[in-house]
């Protein structure tokens, strides 16, 4: 069962301030943005361990703060699940008494059958005695679930489950965390600055910029239709660039950008109707840049649709994947600061075409490949 | 060891223990407050709790005479009421001893209360634990090490108190006669060797208490 969530905060902080606006109705929500833009503290005024200047939180029709009508439900009756970063545990306790930290109101056997109860259905029954300081990141997320979801909460909360662990645990919890929280079907807030945790675990994404939110969308949309460039930014699109339009056709938009004309797909779905010189706004995905090979034929654009021409003026090792950065031959500034675009190319691939010591360049971009950002 | 210096022995000890109890009593709660809540006239509190350590004793004694002597603040209403007065008897020892100790063991506890992470206090409230059950639970057993090493240091310092007692209780032996002031008696009246074995049981005793507080505070972090 999901819950229908409803938030407007406003929390003024020395040097900082909240303003966020969000509801949702989904079973996993994620709060997406970078460190420092407000998503624990919306976290925490949730929970009612920080009181909100002003606004409102109603989770099912159940009002937590309401500053017009001057309520505030103290943290112990809104019955939450409180997954801290870090995770929290009591060092003092044992992990069943962890768990059962949040049951001292039900009789002491229901207590015990409880706290039995939620260990096992996290598979750590083994590790009842032990305390926290002699187990494993990912056994200390799992005790943590545990406490939270043993008061048997409206809604759990998350800040951060992940980032106490190195990356390769990382991965494998990611998917275990999803499992658990799917399978006891509680609605779940998450707080992350991952943007691939993020993707993974959401079904909708709130995203968060200097104490603001940006957007508010199911994940798959933010990726189509990003409401500003800030925010595509921050879901790691590249190469978002500015142009105008020459003409847009049911499938076809030509547009101009630096000199050149380059031709995107329109779509049904997309349906893009700018008239001729308006502004647009359009991406590229740095990996589907694609380099044309000097010892084949002499492309032509029938061949290869969108070519440019340019140099290479700096690259940039990430490991598996080597960015390039191409500057057009065209006039003008270039639109990136000293480039034009961004291009990944595989390790492989930037080994075989010898691109260390060649940097004279012609590239081709498919017009499926071009992503008009209608929002923007 | 005279009968004098022996019973100035059990009297410190029982002193000290005595005013140890009562810095528990009120030191805890105070180093817990002052740790953890905001509110009007706190950084006063503060102030009053931690003069002691940083005043002349006797100046100490002075301000405890100004309010409990037999015309004092306090002191004038208990005596016009009973006819009893708090100056020159063994309670005087201890309340001299307890304000002397209290900012060792306040400053102690609170240190070691601040340290305890904000969060599992968070935790505890989300799991339905009032600020008070949260500092029973959580917050006093996770300073509990710090808690012990000031209230170590407490006894300490209840025990080499010299000052403050003098003013406030006098040197009235087998009642306010304190090891401290029985030394001084001695010196002053050339008992050397009485003076000298006071001085080997008093530092024996002050070891102990340093390597007992040592110990808990390294055990603290």
């Amino acid at each position: 069962m999901s819950s229908r969530i409803e938030v407007a905060l406003v929390k003024r902080l020395p040097g900082f301030t909240l303003d966020a606006v969000w509801s949702a109705g989904e079973e996993v929500v994620v709060l997406f943005g970078p460190s420092g833009a407000g998503k624990t503290l919306t976290l925490q005024c949730f929970a009612g361990l920080v009181d909100p200047d002003s606004g409102k939180i109603v989770v099912n029709g159940r009002t937590f703060f309401d500053s017009d009508r001057g309520m505030n439900l103290p943290p112990q009756a809104r019955r939450l699940g409180y997954v801290f970063q870090g995770y929290a545990l009591f060092p003092h306790l044992t992990v069943a008494e962890n768990v059962a930290f949040g049951l001292r109101s039900l009789p002491r056997t229901r207590r015990i059958v409880r706290t039995g109860e939620t260990l096992e259905r996290l598979g750590i029954s083994e590790l009842a005695r032990r305390y926290p300081h002699e187990l494993s990141g990912g056994q200390q997320q799992r005790v943590a679930l545990g406490r939270a979801l043993a008061v048997d909460p409206e809604i759990l909360l998350l800040d951060e489950p992940l980032s106490a662990l190195d990356a390769p645990t990382r991965r494998q919890l990611r998917s275990d965390l999803m499992s658990v929280i799917r399978e006891w079907g509680k609605t779940a807030v998450l707080v992350t600055h991952d943007l691939a945790e993020a993707f993974q675990i959401a079904d909708r994404l709130v995203v968060y910029q200097n104490g603001r939110v940006v957007q508010t969308a199911p994940k798959g949309e933010i990726l189509q239709r990003p409401a500003t460039k800030d925010v595509a930014r921050l879901m790691g699109i590249r190469n978002i660039l500015q142009g105008s339009v020459v003409k847009a056709t049911p499938d076809l938009i030509q547009l101009r950008w630096r000199d050149e004309l380059l031709e995107a797909a329109n779509s049904p779905t997309l349906a893009y109707t700018g008239s001729p010189g308006t502004p647009i706004t359009f991406c590229i995905r740095p990996e589907y840049i694609r380099l044309i090979r000097k010892d084949r034929s002499e492309p032509t654009p029938g061949t290869h649709p969108n070519l440019l021409r340019g140099e290479l003026i700096g690259e940039e090792d990430q490991g598996p994947v080597q960015t390039l950065y191409l500057r057009l031959d065209a006039s003008g500034e270039p639109s990136q600061g000293a480039h034009d675009l961004e291009i990944d190319v595989p390790r492989q691939v930037y080994e075989i075409l010898e691109i260390s010591r060649d940097r004279r360049w012609a590239v081709f971009v498919n017009r499926g490949s071009i992503q008009v950002l209608p929002g923007v | 060891m005279s009968p004098e210096s022996l019973s100035a022995l059990f009297l410190s000890v029982r002193v000290a223990a005595v005013a140890t109890f009562l810095n528990a009593l009120i030191g805890i709660p105070l180093a817990w407050v002052l740790a953890r809540r905001r509110f009007w006239g706190r950084s006063f509190l503060d102030l009053a709790v931690t003069l002691p350590l940083v005043l002349p004793p006797t100046v100490t004694g002075y301000y405890l005479i100004v309010v409990l002597g037999r015309r004092g603040w306090l002191g004038a209403p208990l005596h016009a009421l009973t006819g009893w007065t708090v100056a020159f008897t063994w309670y005087a020892a201890v309340i001299a001893a307890t304000v002397m100790a209290l900012p060792l063991l306040v400053r102690t506890a609170r240190a070691a209360i601040e340290a305890v992470d904000r969060d599992l206090e968070k935790a505890a409230y989300t799991l339905g634990r009032s600020e008070w059950r949260t500092a029973l639970e959580v917050t006093l057993p996770l300073a509990r090490n710090g808690i012990l090493a000031g209230l170590v240091l407490a006894f300490g310092r209840a025990l080499g108190e010299f000052g403050a007692t003098l003013m406030l209780a006098g040197n009235i032996p087998g009642r306010t006669t304190t090891v401290p002031l029985a030394i001084y008696t001695a010196v002053q009246t050339g008992e050397t060797e009485e003076a000298v074995l006071l001085v080997a049981a008093l530092t024996a005793l002050s070891c102990v208490v340093l390597i007992l507080a040592g110990r808990l505070g390294a055990r603290a972090t």
